[in-house]
């Protein structure tokens, strides 16, 4: 009775905000998706029965869609996809403990953080690719590898984004909760971590990229038995370019799963319910 | 303490039946909070977050000065002074945010013996943004490890005595500032604190919510008795609300001047009487502001 005035206005603001959860992939844009693959196949198509490019070397729609068949029938493109995806999400979530670890150690530690941040920047900007031969002659032709490389690819990216994650978290925050008594681990646990998630999770998506470029390299260049990157190389040696255009697409495919699916949903969710969509969602 | 509907509906009828004299008795008999000699100063060594980015090149700064405050029990204090002048930095140091350089702040209970807590409502953006309405009342109280059901039932009669019921599932973005402010009230007297610290809770909302807010408050004040010591920089707000304003400056550090308002709320800003008292305090500010200035 007191603020009912107030209180309709804020429900009407409120319910305004309230449309907009619950987004999905509407008819509309598989529309445009299905065109878009239609065009895309369609160009393909068209630059073979060109002949503009030797045939031998310029794999046709059909030709690529028959190597996945064969590769699918024979065993070898299922085996390479779970011994590469293995090894992604090891790599990566070796990567996530230590990165988080030393990042967290970066907040405690103010002048480890300074020193070490300036050094974890500098090998972000660091070739993943380079680490190659320093891990084929430390480690040798095996998983720990190809391991190795994948971790250093993403755990400085983590690190970093752990460390400036929770270094802007407003203070705000902080005080209010100590003055609830919060403190230590509760601190830690209920204030820390979830005001720093949505700009974690920016950062764990970025070090997931770098993990799965790293990979595909140092399975190429780290030869083993099994794995994409392995398989893309066979092609090479056997001149398939069938094969190779089949793993291109295979990867493509990973890649766009892990990203749309996967990060982009965790990452929507939290905004949504922060309210971070506000104006960019419309 | 529990509140009941009905109490909480009937604090405006009973308003105009208050007792001033009565109430100023029980009140003085019991200092809550003592505030002595405090010094305080922002410098080269101070690890407080606000002066983070400056503290490098200045000197040390000092916004408090030998400040004296004693609050009773169940007064409604207002802080008014221009910005800069340490109300914040007081305000933080009483609720234990922040130390003094030097002086003692006591806040006992009423036997004399155990400390008690002041809980703040800042100005803005203290909610937490991941929490809904609900979950960021329950907050004090799931740190207290409070258990579920008795959590959420001490919450929920918060959160109905702002009015947001409808609301307690909502996300801190969905809600209005006014709504915000209300929420971080109910989160506040949810940890049933003896002492309310709000800094500049209704500084950024437009006049009518901030309007239907004071009522909110003088209404929780009466009903609850808490003591309420609220910082402004808003006259007319701490002419409305206090039952005695002190007025800060930015020249002495310290509080300049102090007036009590034997006045029963609601107030009328018209009235001759804050009418002259609003002028005293413009007055003393007026005189303020020239003394930081000829010290240029």
């Amino acid at each position: 009775m007191l603020a009912e005035d107030d209180h309709r206005q804020d429900s009407i603001q409120a319910g305004r905000t309230d449309t907009q959860h619950g987004r999905s992939i509407d008819t509309n844009d598989a529309a445009n998706i299905v065109l878009f693959l239609a065009a895309f196949l369609g160009l393909w198509q068209l630059v073979v029965a060109l002949h503009i490019l030797p045939d031998t070397l310029f794999p046709s729609p059909a030709s690529t869609a028959a190597s996945i068949g064969k590769l699918v029938a024979n065993g070898s493109l299922v085996i390479g996809i779970l011994t590469t995806l293995w090894r992604l999400v090891a790599g990566f979530a070796i990567s996530i403990v230590i990165g988080g670890a030393v990042g967290l150690a970066m907040v405690k530690f103010r002048a480890f953080g300074k020193t070490m941040s300036s050094f974890a920047v500098g090998l972000l900007t660091f070739p993943s690719i380079a680490w190659v031969p320093f891990s084929i002659l430390l480690i040798g032709f095996n998983d720990f590898g190809i391991l190795f490389v994948v971790v250093m690819a993403s755990v400085f990216s983590v690190m970093i984004s752990t460390y400036s994650a929770i270094r802007n978290v407003p203070p705000i925050y902080f005080l209010a909760a100590r003055n609830m008594n919060a403190k230590g681990m509760a601190l830690f646990r209920h204030v820390m971590i979830p005001a720093a998630t949505p700009s974690l999770i920016v950062g764990i998506r970025q070090a997931w990229s770098f993990a799965w470029h790293a990979l595909i390299g140092a399975e190429m260049l780290i030869t083993t038995l099994y794995g994409l990157g392995h398989i893309l190389s066979v092609g090479r040696e056997f001149i398939d370019m069938n094969q190779i255009v089949a793993v291109m697409i295979t990867i493509f495919c990973i890649g766009l799963l892990f990203d749309r699916i996967i990060f982009l949903r965790m990452e929507e969710k939290v905004r949504t319910k922060w309210g971070l969509n506000q104006h960019s969602g419309e | 303490m529990a509140l009941t509907d009905s109490q909480y509906e009937g604090y405006q009828e009973k308003e105009h039946e208050q007792d001033l004299d009565n109430d100023s008795d029980i009140i003085s008999s019991t200092p809550i909070v003592q505030v002595k000699q405090v010094f305080k100063s922002f410098g080269y060594n101070s690890n407080s977050s606000s002066s983070r980015s400056r503290s490098g090149s200045k000197p040390s700064h000092e916004v408090l000065s030998g400040v004296d405050i004693t609050i009773n029990r169940g007064e409604f204090i207002t802080i008014v002074g221009p910005s800069g002048c340490g109300k914040s930095t007081l305000l933080n140091i009483i609720a234990g945010l922040d130390k003094p350089d030097s002086g003692d702040v006591s806040a006992r209970a009423n036997d004399g013996l155990s400390t008690v807590r002041g809980i703040m409502i800042f100005q803005e953006g203290a909610l937490f943004p991941w929490l809904s309405v609900q979950e960021n009342v329950e907050f004090g109280l799931k740190i207290a490890n409070i258990p579920k059901h008795e959590r959420t039932k001490i919450a929920s009669r918060y959160i109905e005595l702002v009015g947001l019921t409808k609301f307690s599932r909502y996300f801190v973005h969905q809600l209005s500032g006014g709504m915000k402010q209300r929420v971080a009230i109910a989160r506040a007297l949810a940890m049933e604190p003896e002492i309310l610290l709000m800094d500049e809770p209704f500084a950024a909302l437009d006049v009518h919510t901030r309007e239907m807010l004071y009522e909110e408050l003088v209404g929780i004040h009466k009903t609850t008795n808490k003591t309420i010591l609220f910082v402004t920089h808003n006259i007319n707000e701490a002419l409305l609300l206090g039952d005695r304003v002190l007025v800060m400056s930015a020249a002495l550090r310290n509080i300049r001047k102090e007036f009590a308002i034997d006045l029963a709320r609601p107030r009328d800003l018209e009235s001759p009487e804050l009418y002259e008292l609003k002028r005293q305090i413009l007055v003393e500010l007026e005189g303020d502001l020239q003394q930081v200035a000829s010290r240029r």
